[in-house]
């Protein structure tokens, strides 16, 4: 137990020291930084190994008391440890994948800080035990991850990472509030003390906050706009994450409202079991009509994640009976997050030796490139649901638990909620579709990639000359193990997936022991299939015919999805940065000026006001100098000094001459002393007349025999 | 040395010392000018934090009969008060050292730092609302010429402004005292109040009013609307590190005045549920929100965070108007976090100014490449201010929006939640855009002109270490949170 907490502090903050590490390692040397953060990838894969081998199904808490104030929790568990293992093998095939592709990057030192800080904070949102330290990691994984999506700092990626960023500030946030309501309510945040907390309380708007803020990390509908922007300028190896673990952190919090919160609660289910419906059929729609490479593969994600959603959404439905949901929707994150590492690094090499993601331009790029081919195909087919392939087994659960709560609604054995039957037929199909859709646009890349030719021979056949040394050998491992997965997982479903799903499911609230699901059988078959169907029907007579406009000889992929219909430019943007700002804006600088606009009413009123008195108090001045304080009629001239003066100055000129006559016979003074003093006399009148007009004077006095008075009152008053 | 000389000697020697450099001519030597303020700033610091090391202790040192004294006395709220003037008052002069090369005076200004520090101090020390008063007009007054420093137009209009505004507040503080020194059974500053209930029988209306004069008064030190407008007007003009000082501390003081009046002189219970509560309440909103909205469309940098400053030092009016304890936790915590916060960032705004000259954000594209280690520190000071976890900013807001449910107001207790995440949703929309054009300037940005103007140490050490404090805080918030729930478990 010991050891599994120390490994559970060790796996947090490893990489976070890992990241100083390769930072002041980068400035001096970048092929030794290189390494270090390779090391420290691989050291943490093999740390969640380690955890997950040994510990897995045990239960391991650590607490750091203290810290952020409440203290961080940390616990692990047979989910959490699947999680954790998953985004480290991650890291670590996309560490290994960056090394060539980021060669000829400026400002890598910054991307390798941030990119070892958000897998820090990643598994520390996996890990943690209470929401309060998942919100904590959750907040530093956004932030740290806004450099990945700016990272070349185009002006398409600064403007996609600003989206990114303002729905990540701005789902934070909401979901600080749905914190603060669920704090309020239940006292408690440790994940495993809330559903005993919050039984019989009304934490739905607690919960909607904070599926807010999960669901824009999620990517669900209508928060998905993110998404379709920031993979395609974001490199790569950051896609990938992006969209196969940091999009997992947002279905972990929808996990622990929906199976730790509201576990088995049908009204909460069905509002999943909406959002995801839209999330996959709008994903799917858009990934179809997308002509760029990575802009498909991040639409396909805002789908898959709608697939997960539906799972989860079912859950809620299914109450007790919710295995299959739960299985399902647990093994279809894990492949999805796997589905979309193999994709995006395939496309991460077409990127790194074309630097385009166009359709039409990367056309023809992965003609008589057979590994590549193999490896594109081992994810498209997964994730398309084809039987073999690990995507097929999930999707199946997800749609037998669909199945299963439509005959349990027909039979009565549940009663419906909000949707009926007939409704669940619908979600059913919209399932299927999606399903084919998924297919369709995997073969739309496929075909054009793979298949066909570049419509410029000239292009073609630099793509051509590429052949045998379009990634060195450390990519190719990177590319080819994952991708190895697919078919391991789809073949060996009992040996693999349902070890996976027997170790995550009592995170979600499924305790006993399922039996084994005949994937292979006819009845589970079938579902795949029909969907399988759609998908080729759709690829063949929506995109070979209207997506695909002849042009003279040739022919191209067009977009035809309205410009128009951008949510974000349409509404988000406008919305929040021009109209609320301008409005709100605009009463808050009329509140701002108020004062001041007051402090210059109120003197012009008072200088009227003062005008008046100014013009009485002119004219009774006037007359009172002309009655009372009449000027005494000026004097005649006197003579100079005064009797004082006069007699000392005689007496000192009597003293002088006789002086004069005795002493100082040989310098006798001849000064006049009457008129000397005379003048002194002279110069301090005037000075002491100055003085005393003056205003200070006055005031001064005024003054003293106000203290005169105040100190005669004080000594009355405390005597 | 008897320890309750201390505080006396931590208030008078800096202001001697400030009096001394304002009138002796040798301090227009640079270099003795800066060695005479770091002594006076170290020395100051020490005695404050020597006088923190006693006990509980008093000393009066003026009597007008028996109730009406000026003396100091140190509570657990004035030694926090102390700790934080401390520590931004020194950094903020240590940057100031280098900073104020390129301007003039600094002899006026330096003189009238130092003296400022000693009369802060005695704000916190004060134990009574007459000494509280005494040195609140004091610090008006000598703060004054910081703010004018430059002496422009433009400088000595807004510090009229400055005046004008601080003597209205003071002028309704001190009609409050006359009230209060009626009603209330003595004025020293009571935990938990000290109204004298036989005597306020039948005139509850009229002192009701005027406590709200008197947090209105206060209010306009604390920048609470309808009187903040001094703040945007003289932040700009000031010199950064005096900028630093009156957003940092100087707003703080106000807030000081708020908690001493109503929670130390007329009680927390003698305001609950009533209409000045809700007053109180309706303004922190609405300051709260105006400000960020307004910081949000200012494109001068130092503007921008002034206008900030009205908004955080709302929240913190905020915390203090639900007069309850987590609320005020809170507050207490934001006065701590913000003086360090906004000091840091208008020091920031400061080294850019001194080493690039610029002061509108829109021009500062791609000076994080050329400044790294000073807008980093500027980022997490934002960071902290946004409340993004781990920095400080957000243990505050947590307590603040914890205690604001809990006071079970109806609207008020989801509304303030809200307007505080309003807030840090504006507060990340203007502090943001420089550090992300300081750090990615764009792909087309010329890295060939690009020269180095980090700052030296001087400028860079106060940063770092207030940066720092920024975060560390709210990694490690447990020792402060619990010294303040002793100080709140006293009075409420």
């Amino acid at each position: 137990m010991r050891v599994n907490v120390f490994l559970l502090a060790v796996i947090v903050f490893f990489p976070m020291l890992g990241a100083a590490a390769s930072y002041l390692t980068g400035r001096k040397d970048k092929a030794l930084r290189d390494r270090v953060v390779g090391i420290v990838s691989l050291a943490e894969f093999a740390f969640l190994v380690i955890l997950l081998l040994g510990v897995g199904r045990q239960k391991g808490v650590m607490d750091i008391p203290g810290v952020c104030g409440m203290g961080l929790h940390f616990a692990t568990d047979g989910f959490r440890a699947v999680y954790g293992t998953i985004a480290a093998f991650m890291w670590m095939m996309t560490s290994v994948f960056s090394a060539e592709y980021f060669a000829h990057y400026r400002n890598r030192n910054r991307y390798y800080l941030f990119w070892l800080v958000t897998l820090g904070a990643t598994e520390g949102i996996f890990f943690s035990a209470d929401l309060y330290t998942t919100f904590v990691f959750f907040e530093v994984m956004s932030f740290a991850s806004y450099v990945w999506v700016a990272q070349d700092e185009k002006e398409a990626s600064l403007r996609a990472a600003s989206t990114y960023l303002a729905v990540a500030v701005i789902g934070g946030l909401v979901m600080l509030m749905g914190l603060f309501l669920l704090y309020h309510q239940a006292g408690t945040l440790v994940i495993d003390d809330l559903y005993e907390a919050c039984r019989g309380k009304n934490v739905y708007p607690a919960a909607a906050c904070m599926f807010f803020g999960f669901a824009a990390k999620a990517g669900a509908f209508p928060l998905h706009i993110w998404l379709p922007k920031a993979h395609p300028v974001a490199p790569a190896p950051a896609s990938a994450l992006l969209s196969g673990i940091l999009t997992k952190t947002g279905i972990f919090g929808i996990l622990v409202i929906s199976c730790k919160i509201l576990l088995h609660d049908a009204k909460w289910g069905t509002f999943v079991l909406v959002i995801g419906t839209l999330t996959m059929v709008a994903g799917a729609v858009l990934a179809l009509f997308s002509v760029d490479l990575k802009r498909t593969l991040a639409c396909s994600s805002v789908s898959q994640i709608g697939f997960i959603l539906v799972g989860v959404g079912m859950q809620g439905l299914l109450a007790e009976e919710n295995a299959l949901a739960v299985r399902g929707s647990l093994l279809h994150m894990v492949n999805h997050s796997l589905f979309k590492l193999v994709l995006f690094m395939v496309a991460g090499v077409v990127f790194m030796n074309v630097h385009k993601l166009n359709l039409n331009e990367i056309r023809g790029f992965g003609r008589h490139k057979p590994l590549l081919m193999a490896v594109y195909l081992m994810g498209a087919l997964g994730i398309g649901g084809i039987p073999l392939f690990s995507g097929y087994v999930s999707k199946t659960l997800i749609h037998e638990s669909i199945v299963e709560y439509t005959e349990a609604v027909e039979n009565g054995a549940l009663a419906p909620f909000v949707l009926g039957a007939g409704d669940m037929k619908i979600i059913e199909w919209l399932f299927l579709i999606s399903g084919g859709l998924t297919v369709a646009y995997m073969c739309k890349l496929f075909f054009a990639v793979f298949v066909e030719k570049n419509e410029d021979p000239a292009v073609q056949k630099t793509y051509d000359s590429l052949n045998g040394h379009y990634m060195n050998p450390a990519s190719t491992v990177a590319l080819v193990v994952p991708a190895a997965l697919f078919p391991l997982f789809g073949l060996l479903p009992h040996f693999t997936m349902d070890k996976i799903a027997d170790m995550g499911q009592g995170f979600l609230g499924l305790a006993e022991e399922t039996h084994s699901v005949a994937y292979f059988s006819f009845a589970n078959l079938k579902g795949g299939l029909t969907s399988i169907a759609i998908g080729v029907l759709i690829y063949v007579l929506v995109v070979r015919t209207w997506m695909l406009k002849k042009e003279g000889g040739g022919s191209v992929y067009v977009n035809r999805w309205p410009q128009l219909l951008d949510i974000e430019e349409l509404i988000y943007r406008p919305v929040l940065l021009t109209i609320l700002p301008a409005v709100c804006g605009f009463f808050c600088m009329l509140l701002d000026r108020s004062v001041d606009f007051l402090a210059k009413i109120l003197p012009l009123a008072g200088s009227v006001e003062a005008g008046f008195f100014d013009t009485i108090s002119d004219s009774v001045i006037v007359f009172l100098r002309r009655t009372v304080y009449k000027d005494s009629p000026q004097p005649h001239e006197l003579e100079e000094g005064n009797g004082l003066t006069h007699v000392l100055g005689r007496l000192v000129n009597k003293v002088v001459a006789l002086l004069n006559l005795t002493f100082w016979r040989s310098h006798p003074n001849k000064k006049d002393y009457e008129h000397r003093f005379a003048l002194a006399y002279e110069s301090f009148k005037e000075n002491t007349g100055i003085i005393g007009r003056s205003l200070s004077y006055g005031l001064i006095l005024f003054c003293i025999g106000l203290c005169g008075t105040l100190i005669y009152l004080l000594v009355g008053l405390f005597r | 040395m008897n320890s309750s000389f201390l505080m006396v000697l931590a208030v008078f020697f800096p202001i001697l010392c400030g009096l001394g450099i304002l009138l002796a001519p040798q301090f227009q030597k640079r270099e003795l000018l800066i060695k005479a303020e770091a002594v006076g700033l170290a020395v100051t610091a020490a005695l404050a934090v020597l006088s923190l090391l006693g006990g509980d202790m008093q000393i009066t040192f003026l009597r007008f009969g028996n109730d009406l004294k000026v003396y100091f006395r140190l509570d657990g709220l004035g030694r926090l008060f102390v700790v934080i003037i401390s520590i931004v008052w020194v950094l903020s002069g240590v940057f100031s050292f280098e900073y104020m090369k390129h301007e003039k005076e600094e002899k006026r200004y330096f003189g009238f730092y130092l003296m400022v520090y000693g009369v802060l101090l005695a704000l916190s020390y004060a134990g009574n609302l007459i000494t509280f008063y005494v040195f609140y007009e004091l610090m008006t007054l000598g703060s004054l010429p910081l703010v004018l420093h430059t002496k422009t137009r433009e400088a000595i209009m807004a510090g009229l402004k400055y005046l004008f505004y601080s003597l209205f507040g003071a002028y309704l503080v001190l009609l409050g005292v006359y009230f209060l020194n009626r009603y209330a059974i003595t004025l020293d500053f009571t935990p938990g109040g000290a109204l004298d209930m036989a005597r306020v029988s039948g005139h509850e209306g009229m002192l009701l009013v005027i406590v709200f004069l008197m947090i209105l008064g206060f209010g306009v030190k604390a920048g609470m609307f309808p009187l903040h407008a001094w703040l945007p007007t003289a932040h700009p003009v000031a010199p950064a590190p005096a900028s630093a000082v009156l957003s940092g501390l100087i707003v703080k003081a106000g807030i000081l005045g708020v908690i001493r009046v109503v929670y130390y002189v007329v009680g927390a219970g003698f305001v609950r549920g009533t209409w000045v509560q809700t007053a109180w309440l309706v303004l922190a909103l609405i300051t709260v929100f105006m400000g960020s909205m307004l910081a949000y469309r200012e494109k001068l940098m130092k503007k921008r965070l002034a206008y900030s400053t009205v908004s955080q030092a709302s929240y913190i009016m905020l915390g203090l108007a639900f007069l309850q304890p987590e609320a005020m936790t809170g507050s207490l915590l934001h006065v701590v976090f913000h003086a360090f916060i906004k000091s840091c960032l208008f020091l920031s705004a400061g080294a850019i100014i001194y080493k690039t000259g610029k002061t509108n954000v829109d021009e500062m594209t791609g000076i994080g490449k050329q400044m790294p280690v000073t807008i980093w520190c500027y980022t997490f000071a934002s960071l902290a201010l946004i409340g993004i976890p781990p920095a400080s900013g957000f243990i505050s807001k947590w307590y603040l929006a914890s205690g604001a449910l809990a006071s079970e107001m109806r609207v008020f207790s989801w509304l303030g939640p809200a307007v505080l995440l309003l807030s840090a949703l504006l507060t990340a929309g203007y502090l943001l855009p420089l550090t992300i054009k300081g750090f990615l300037p764009g792909a087309d940005f010329d890295y060939k002109s690009l020269t180095s103007a980090e700052p030296n140490r001087t400028m860079l050490v106060p940063l770092a270490v207030l940066a720092f404090l920024a975060v560390a805080l709210g990694v490690f918030p447990n020792p402060l949170t619990s010294y303040i729930g002793q100080i709140i478990g006293t009075v409420l």
